[in-house]
């Protein structure tokens, strides 16, 4: 028993008092200001009370388990996630206006969430190890780029962009478990040839990195001009190469390689946007979305009326107009917080996201060598990178490119993804190689 | 030294962000984003991390990736604080037009104003002119009284022509923004009671105001009524008028009914020729004609050039630079000797043009401002600027100089600012500040604020107003202004007969009436309506009265 206690999650437990507290307030109030009065009932925060059970829960569990890895990440993630779970149903009525299949859309999101966390305790059950990642890297890369080819030729277009993948009863995005792989595939490649790295290649009178990582290079660039080309998607090639250039500095050390990267994909997405209307039409909104006020830039305008509108403290939760921002829930859903929580409401979740991030980082510098601690940089990375490219576009900081804004957007995809994001890392935390 | 560059880039940093947040407001998206591109890299060097030698390669590059990453955040930040608080003003008050036409502007502002009850309008006794109707679902209409008035009020059409008149210029009051304890307005706020604006009493009185309108009747023109010693306008009469409740439109269940109306109405209103929307009393611009005579004969007597005594000649013409102005108003063709004050009740052209030219330019000038002539008036809705002239030289000629002197030339007055310079006269060489709001009281009758009657501006001394309210009486006792004469009262007024180039003159007539002293002042015109001794004294005689007739208040 004393031996229980000593290794019980002290910190990690009193942590998850926070999004517990944050779950159950806010989903009081959203129910509240709906009805318009303040009669409850418990089935109104039912839904808070089965969130805080699992994250508790979970939390319990990794006690028991005799888990010793880090007990920041997962508080944050269900913080995060529980700012998510408000969100959606708030905008549950905004979605019942759409009418359709949107009307589900809040119980679904429900169901994904329940999902991701059930997942992400299955993979810290059942999944001790990471070496056998590094052992199967060519395994995942190619599972990586059938996914992609089979997204290519049989992917729906949604939004103008072609990433979803039906598959029956439920359509995924590969582009968000494809991430995932690349930091995988990469730590693992990278860590591989890491004596190689010292020998450049010469090709007469021109000295050239080596091979290993030239090909990993030219090969990446091509992949991600496809992803801008073919699928017409900004974010993903945008993501997939930030990540690709960010692993490759933290393996190799040398910025040349990620100037020169940077400058080809630079090059590349100034030509297609030139030979596609699309990625134009999204730099002239992100200057000037007043140029076509009702047409392109009609959702950036409202998202920015939101925005501003909700100042220094918000509207307060339930008492904003999400309903005049199209596709509210998934690009532009921190227009959402920043109306209804204010400046005071946006500078907190961006803070969680600093705080998430910075924690990754720190698991990596302090992880196992090698392989572990660059797959745990990489996936820091993605959560860094994918927030920063979503807020940027949203706030116009640079033109809006469509991925999620991680943990809070609506998409199962997303969700599931980010949930394995977060138990990799908390795998990579276990301190337990220090002993051996 | 690393820690000096360190903290002068967080300094530059902080200074490249205020500048740009002071600048770049209205210049746009791209010179910003210059500036946070600036603000980035100085933010990356004072966080640049000095990492002591021998750390491993992969340390070294993930504590960099970590700070670059949390600049990244930071520069984030700081356009959170700029697009939701410093220019979120700015942001919500942006609009556009769709390519098809309808206009995208921030909708929470009209959404959030329909659920705050707006206050009402209401005449001094109390009776509706402005008043708000709330449906059972909560929603509310505006809903007008005695049309009369109701064009004071001015039209509610925040989905279409945004509001005029006093719903525009107190709609801070109207939609309880402004007044009341900020405490309590926060804590409603907090807590999303129904808000409910703050009520207007005017100092209009309702049966003055419809008397007004009855007496201008289909004729173009103007009247104002105003309390002499408050300056508390107790009537304010504009023909023809425009109904603006055929003009609201506002967001509710009969939205679109309203738009259609308003749009077919305002269509109508907005292309008569005769101007319904103008506002006469204060946006109409007239050449006063005789009545500018009292302005030339305040200014003579007080700078001493003439006392209402002196004498002068009419010979029924004068030659000015071979120039001759006819005189038509000798009530004697023989007679040749005026005094002043004779030449006043006479309304002598000939008589003011002599005074004219021996005041001069400069000193008619000066006088025609100090009656307020040229500068803004105080009041509680946007009053058109009066003119003595329209190019700065006009009056260096004898004949114009001559010209003004007796209220032609290049002069344009509201009928406002002529009620006022009668105001100067009656209340002894004071102007005082005009009102129509008298009291701002919550919907449950608690005053806010209570209008204090002011002081604008003293225009002339006592003494010659009371030589100059002598003259005015005088001109009722033995002038063209005998008719104005009512019983019992002291009267004095002035008539005017402004030449426009168009057959019929404007009809004028400035007066003030009381018991023992003048209590209230009028001020009427008639557009193209004639003479003014025919046309628009007899209206000014009948307002004097009908004002006599109310309880002191």
């Amino acid at each position: 028993m004393s031996a229980v206690l000593r290794r019980f999650r002290f910190t990690e437990f009193q942590l998850l008092v926070v999004p517990s507290l944050m779950a159950i307030v806010g989903l009081l109030t959203v129910f509240l200001v709906r009805a318009g009065q303040v009669n409850w009932t418990w089935r109104d925060i039912w839904v808070s009370l089965a969130y805080m059970v699992l994250i508790f829960g979970i939390s319990v569990w990794l006690s028991v388990s005799g888990f010793r890895g880090d007990q920041v990440l997962f508080p944050i993630v269900a913080t995060l996630a529980g700012i998510g779970l408000l969100v959606t149903q708030r905008l549950q009525e905004v979605f019942v206006q759409r009418g359709g299949a949107w009307t589900q859309l809040a119980q679904r999101q429900l169901i994904y969430l329940a999902a991701g966390i059930v997942l992400f305790w299955a993979m810290m059950t059942f999944i001790r190890q990471l070496d056998w990642l590094r052992r199967y890297k060519y395994t995942w890369a190619f599972a990586g780029l059938g996914l992609m080819a089979v997204t290519l030729v049989f992917g729906q277009v949604q939004n103008g962009a072609r990433q979803w993948l039906s598959l029956g009863f439920v359509t995924i995005q590969p582009d968000e478990i494809l991430k995932v792989i690349l930091v995988v595939f990469l730590a693992a490649y990278l860590d591989e040839y890491k004596d190689l790295m010292a020998t450049p290649y010469r090709l007469g009178p021109l000295r050239l990195p080596p091979i290993p990582y030239l090909l990993p290079m030219v090969f990446m660039w091509l992949l991600a001009v496809a992803t801008v080309v073919r699928q017409n998607n900004l974010g993903t090639a945008l993501l997939l190469f930030g990540i690709f250039l960010a692993v490759l500095y933290m393996a190799t050390g040398r910025l040349l390689y990620v100037v020169v990267g940077l400058a080809a994909f630079v090059v590349a997405v100034y030509l297609a946007s030139h030979l596609f209307g699309r990625v134009e039409v999204r730099v002239v909104d992100w200057l000037n979305p007043w140029s076509d006020p009702g047409g392109t830039g009609f959702q950036q305008i409202q998202s920015d009326f939101a925005m501003a509108s909700g100042g220094l403290l918000g509207a307060g939760l339930g008492h904003g107009y999400p309903q005049y921002i199209p596709v509210v829930e998934t690009d532009y859903v921190f227009a959402v917080i920043g109306e209804e929580l204010g400046l005071l409401g946006t500078i907190g979740v961006l803070l969680l996201y600093s705080v998430l991030v910075g924690r990754g980082f720190l698991i990596a510098l302090r992880a196992e060598p090698g392989f572990v601690r660059l797959l745990a940089a990489g996936l820091s990375t993605i959560l860094a990178l994918q927030t920063l490219i979503i807020l940027g576009g949203v706030l116009r900081l640079i033109p809006l490119t469509g991925v999620t804004l991680p943990f809070i957007s609506a998409g199962g995809s997303s969700l599931l993804t980010n949930f394995v994001i977060v138990a990799l890392l908390m795998r990579a935390s276990d301190p337990g190689w220090r002993r051996t | 030294m690393r820690l000096f560059a360190r903290s002068g880039a967080f300094v530059a940093a902080l200074l490249v962000v205020g500048y740009g947040l002071l600048t770049t407001r209205a210049t746009g998206e791209g010179p910003w984003l210059i500036v946070m591109a600036a603000a980035a890299v100085l933010l990356l060097i004072s966080f640049w991390p000095s990492i002591p030698r021998g750390t491993p390669q992969f340390e070294r590059a993930v504590i960099r990736c970590t700070v670059l990453f949390l600049v990244g955040f930071m520069v984030v930040a700081i356009q959170l604080v700029r697009l939701q608080v410093v220019d979120s003003t700015v942001i919500l008050a942006k609009s556009g037009i769709a390519s098809d036409g309808t206009l995208i502007a921030n909708p929470r502002q009209a959404i959030e104003e329909a659920k705050t009850i707006r206050g009402r309008i209401l005449a001094a006794d109390g009776q509706v002119i402005a008043g708000t109707t709330v449906n059972p679902d909560g929603s509310w209409v505006r809903t007008y009284g005695d049309p009369a008035a109701t064009y004071l009020a001015g039209f509610y059409s925040p989905l279409l022509y945004g509001k005029s008149g006093l719903e525009n210029t107190f709609d801070a009051y109207l939609t309880g923004q402004k007044g009341g304890n900020p405490a309590t307005q926060w804590l409603d706020g907090v807590l999303h009671r129904t808000k409910r604006g703050y009520d207007l009493t005017l100092s209009i009185n309702l049966n003055l105001q419809k008397q007004a309108q009855q007496l201008l009747g289909t004729q173009q023109g103007a009247i104002v009524v105003m309390n002499a010693k408050t300056g508390a306008i107790v009537a304010m009469a504009s023909s023809p008028a425009y109904d603006p409740s055929q003009l609201q439109a506002a967001p509710g269940p009969n939205s679109n009914q309203e738009v259609a109306k308003a749009k077919a109405y305002w269509s109508t209103v907005s292309q008569q020729t005769n101007s319904p929307l103008l506002l006469r009393p204060i946006q109409g611009l007239y050449a006063p004609g005789s009545i500018f005579k009292t302005v030339t004969a305040s200014a003579a007597i007080e700078t001493g050039v003439a006392q209402p005594s002196t004498a002068y000649r009419d010979e029924g013409s004068l030659a000015i630079d071979g120039r001759v102005i006819p005189e038509q108003n000798r009530p004697d063709p023989n007679r040749v000797n005026y005094t002043l004050s004779e030449a006043f009740g006479w309304s002598l052209n000939v008589v003011y043009a002599q005074v004219g030219l021996q005041l001069g330019a400069t000193r008619l000038a000066q006088y025609a401002q100090r009656f307020g002539i040229g500068g803004p008036i105080p009041f509680d809705l946007p009053v058109a600027v009066s003119q003595l002239d329209a190019t700065p030289s006009f009056l260096s000629t004898q004949n114009a100089l001559a010209d003004t002197s007796f209220g032609q030339g290049q002069l344009l007055v509201t009928p406002l600012q002529m009620a006022m310079v009668a105001d100067a006269v009656a209340n002894g060489g004071r102007m005082m500040v005009p009102y129509l709001v008298q009291r701002i009281s919550s919907y449950t009758g608690q005053t806010l604020q209570e209008t204090q009657p002011q002081v604008w501006k003293s225009a002339i001394s006592a003494q010659t107003a009371t030589e100059v309210q002598t003259m005015m009486v005088q001109s009722v006792q033995q002038g063209w202004a005998k008719d104005a004469a009512i019983p019992g009262y002291v009267v004095g007024g002035k008539t005017g007969t402004a030449e426009t180039g168009t057959p019929q003159p404007h009809a004028w007539f400035i007066g003030f009436a009381g018991k023992q002293a003048p209590e209230y002042v009028v001020a009427v015109i008639v557009e193209h309506g004639g003479e003014g001794t025919k046309v628009a004294l007899p209206m000014g005689r009948a307002m004097l009265q009908a004002a006599l007739a109310l309880p002191t208040p």
